[in-house]
């Protein structure tokens, strides 16, 4: 029982078995072979097959129902093999004459004693035939030439170029016949992208994988490196010569490659590809391994519909390629145009961008993976409820993860050459993935619903008037840090908005502090406590548990370093506000060290149409901190005559404080002695001169005893050193 | 010496005189001259004849019409050129000198110095 397929031969649909087919695709295949070199030879060989054509016919209409083997099989004996050919043919030399006047033909390795000439060669040529007329000349392979050209242009200033064009015009062309046993194809077989590995490794009988990580691993690992050089400071695997230039280098040359080399079509071709003997037998070999080949893929997928219909697309590829081989070599030669090399331009490009999106995806996915991972040790304090977390662990795992798999095992498999026969695997991730999706979208539904709502609680501190005229505003001495906290070695505390974590507490440094003009003539301190919550009355218990207790010693009012909230209390953005009235002529004084508040809120723009960040660490206030204020009518107003707030910034680093500091100490300022009793006389007058009361005996003795502490009686000393 | 060779070299010589020599008769198709010249005992294969008449009507000496068939595809009718007429009539002066020659040495055997065969 065999296997019937229909065949469109000349211009009749001829029922043929299969293997009968495949024999007369052989037989076919060696007529082109022989007659490769004679000037009419499509001509002859559409005869044959026209031949052919007309006796199937007439086989048919005598109640045949289809061509056998034998039928084939007989017409080939009565028509005669290429081989039998030889013992009836014209010797070359005899009847050359008719031939070699009217066509010229050059037919190099029949003739090797015939003095050779150069020609540009008409059927194996991109642009003008150059390349390949040289190679032939030179019994070499064309791509060697071509890419020797394309070096020298590139290299030597376009120089090649204008040796091409002077070689295109001055010499003749021909049509030239291969010469070569072997030469460089790409094998359009097991290709992945245009079958230029496959190609290489056809030629050098190598395994497939082999050329094909040599080109994509450089590259790889020239990205992957490059992502981590720059996240992690400290990280060098070595030279970016190996994983950044060379990886670049062989992208560009693969697309060199691309352009140059054609691909291998015809069973000739294929064997000039391996550089095997490219007579009958062989032919016959590979058109038979080509169809076992099919067919056996074709058995191995199966009776699905969907497998059916691939099957069916492959066949007509096939069917067409067949049709490509046998209408011509006009048509095979088409693929070496010019319109080729710019259609490979334009498909790498094409390739390239939109390997760089995906690519780009993919890497924003794997930060989000890190700073997910990141921002475990926070899940105690912003993750409430069962839900939550296990919302929180899917989109981890299922959203961001699963992609990254996908990839990673799709490259992977694209470099081993691999087929994947069935699409389980692209459904199951598919489908986890958007598990991932739905858990993301509800999981920011839920987070967003915690705080929703913002509550305050406000509260009148005690304060006891100074005995001088100023306050002082710090942060308390001893600064608390946690063993270990440091968060992948970083050092937060500046930065960001709490300054310790760990499982039972988290220390929060969000706090401000407004100064504002006091009703009446006393200081008054008060304090307002924020949080957000789900509803208006969580939000304020938990406001209410924020523990911030200011502490007074005379004129210096200490502010805790911040406040620590547990897990249990869950961190719902809570802020302390810190608003101390100064009553007009008053002073006020704010340390630096309440620099190392962070105030952090997310709130609405005033028409509710979006969010925006508050991050502001001073700089929105009415003040900055290192400077002596007066409260007047109008406002505070800076009794610092170097106007060092302007230029004064959010100071970055501490070490710059000594030096700040002696800048006022050198610059000469007026300092009138006697003045500081004036000071008290006349509080509403802003003075212009800084007092410095470096032990100054007639300082009023409550505040110059506390010298050693007090930061106004010794600003701008040098020994004054507040934070570490 | 192989036999095989020279005998199909003294084929090959003539086989060009042979095909011009039915085609001068009359129009004819491949199939056609394939079978008159087994008639003659001269057996030749179809793989030959095409590219022997495609290289003789790329000569300018045969010209062909398509002629429509219902049987199958359409075939090729060669006829004879002028210059393909002139041609054959000096193959056929060579061959009648050749014919006379090859006659004429291959049956003298007794006028030849030497032992007689």
């Amino acid at each position: 029982m065999k296997k019937i397929i229909n065949i469109n031969f000349h211009g009749r649909v001829i029922p043929i078995e299969e293997t009968a087919y495949e024999i007369l695709k052989q037989y076919v295949e060696s007529l082109r072979v022989y007659f490769a070199k004679e000037e009419g030879k499509d001509e002859i060989i559409n005869d044959i097959e026209s031949r052919f054509a007309e006796l199937f016919s007439e086989r048919l209409k005598k109640d045949a129902t289809c061509i056998t083997d034998e039928d084939v099989n007989a017409i080939i004996v009565s028509m005669g093999r290429p081989e039998d050919f030889e013992q009836d043919e014209f010797a070359q030399s005899g009847a050359a004459e008719p031939r070699t006047s009217q066509t010229g033909q050059q037919s190099a390795s029949s003739e090797p004693t015939e003095s050779r000439r150069l020609f540009r060669s008409e059927n194996d040529k991109i642009l003008g035939g150059v390349c390949g007329g040289l190679a032939n000349y030179l019994r070499i392979d064309p791509a060697i030439v071509r890419i020797l050209f394309a070096l020298i242009s590139f290299g030597g200033f376009g120089a090649g170029v204008l040796i091409y064009i002077i070689m295109w015009i001055a010499v003749p062309s021909r049509n030239l016949a291969t010469n070569i046993r072997k030469r460089l194809y790409r094998n359009p077989e097991t290709k992945v992208i245009a079958g230029v590995a496959s190609g290489l490794a056809a030629y050098f009988h190598i395994a497939v994988w082999i050329p094909r990580l040599l080109f994509a691993l450089p590259l790889i690992l020239g990205i992957i490196t490059s992502i981590f050089r720059n996240t992690w400071f400290g990280f060098d695997p070595g030279p970016v010569f190996i994983t950044g230039g060379f990886g670049g280098t062989l992208f560009i040359t693969y697309v060199i490659l691309w352009i140059v080399l054609p691909e291998a079509q015809s069973a000739s071709e294929k064997l000039e590809m391996r550089g095997e003997k490219v007579d009958l037998e062989s032919i016959k070999n590979t058109i038979k391994g080509d169809l076992d080949g099919f067919k056996g893929r074709a058995k191995e997928m199966g009776d699905e519909i969907r497998d059916r219909a691939q099957q069916f697309g492959a066949e007509v590829k096939k069917a067409s390629q067949q049709f490509a081989t046998e209408a011509g070599p006009a048509v095979r030669r088409g693929s070496s145009g010019f319109a080729h090399a710019i259609g490979v331009l334009f498909k790498a490009f094409f390739l390239f961008i939109a390997g760089i999106i995906v690519f780009a995806l993919i890497m924003a996915l794997i930060s989000l993976l890190f700073s997910g991972v990141g921002f475990l040790p926070f899940r105690y304090y912003l993750l409430s409820g069962f839900w939550q977390n296990l919302l929180a662990w899917l989109v981890l795992l299922l959203f961001i993860c699963i992609p990254i798999l996908g990839v990673i095992t799709w490259l992977v498999r694209r470099i081993m050459g691999v087929r994947s026969r069935s699409n389980y695997l692209g459904i199951i991730f598919g489908g986890l993935w958007t598990i991932g999706l739905i858990s993301l979208v509800i999981f920011v539904a839920t987070m967003v619903n915690n705080f929703r709502t913002r509550a305050s609680v406000e509260d009148d501190l005690p304060l006891a008037q100074p005995l001088g005229n100023t306050l002082v505003v710090r942060e308390a001495l001893g600064k608390i840090s946690y063993e270990g906290s440091d968060w992948f070695g970083i050092n937060w505390g500046h930065d960001a908005p709490f300054f310790g974590l760990n499982q039972d507490s988290v220390m929060m440094s969000t706090v401000r502090i407004n100064v504002v003009r006091s009703l009446d003539s006393s200081y008054h301190l008060r304090r307002v406590r924020f949080s957000r919550g789900g509803d208006p009355n969580y939000a304020k218990m938990l406001a209410g548990q924020i523990q911030f207790e200011p502490l007074q010693h005379d004129s210096i009012l200490s502010l805790p370093q911040g406040f620590a909230i547990t897990p249990g209390q869950k961190w719902r953005n809570q802020q302390v506000l810190v608003i101390v009235d100064i009553p007009v002529g008053k002073r006020i004084y704010i340390d630096r060290s309440v620099d190392d508040y962070q105030w952090f809120d997310i709130n609405l723009n005033e028409r509710r149409r979006g969010w925006n960040m508050d991050w502001n660490q001073n700089q929105d206030y009415s003040w900055s901190s290192g400077v002596m204020y007066v409260m007047t009518e109008d406002g505070l107003k800076s009794l610092d005559r170097n106007n060092r707030e302007n230029e004064e910034d959010q100071p970055q680093t501490r070490s710059d404080n000594r030096y700040r500091y002696q800048a006022p100490a050198d610059s000469g300022k007026s300092r009138p002695s006697g003045r500081p009793e004036k000071l008290k006389r006349q509080p509403a007058e802003s003075k212009p001169a800084v007092p410095k009361k470096q032990a100054d005996s007639t300082a009023p003795p409550s505040a110059s005893r506390r010298m050693e502490i007090d930061p106004v009686e010794s600003y701008g000393s040098p020994i004054y050193i507040l934070s570490a | 010496m192989n036999i095989e060779n020279t005998q199909s070299q003294m084929r090959k010589g003539i086989l060009e005189f042979c095909i011009l020599s039915i085609i001068r008769r009359g129009e004819a198709y491949p199939s056609d001259i394939v079978e008159e010249m087994k008639a003659a005992n001269l057996h030749i294969l179809e793989g030959t004849l095409y590219p022997l008449l495609t290289r003789l009507k790329n000569a300018d000496m045969l010209t062909y019409r398509w002629v429509e068939s219902n049987s199958g595809p359409p075939r090729k009718y060669f006829s004879l050129t002028a210059k393909g007429l002139d041609f054959y009539k000096e193959l056929e002066a060579t061959w009648n000198e050749l014919a006379n020659a090859v006659n004429a040495l291959a049956h003298r055997t007794k006028e030849m110095g030497g032992p007689a065969n």
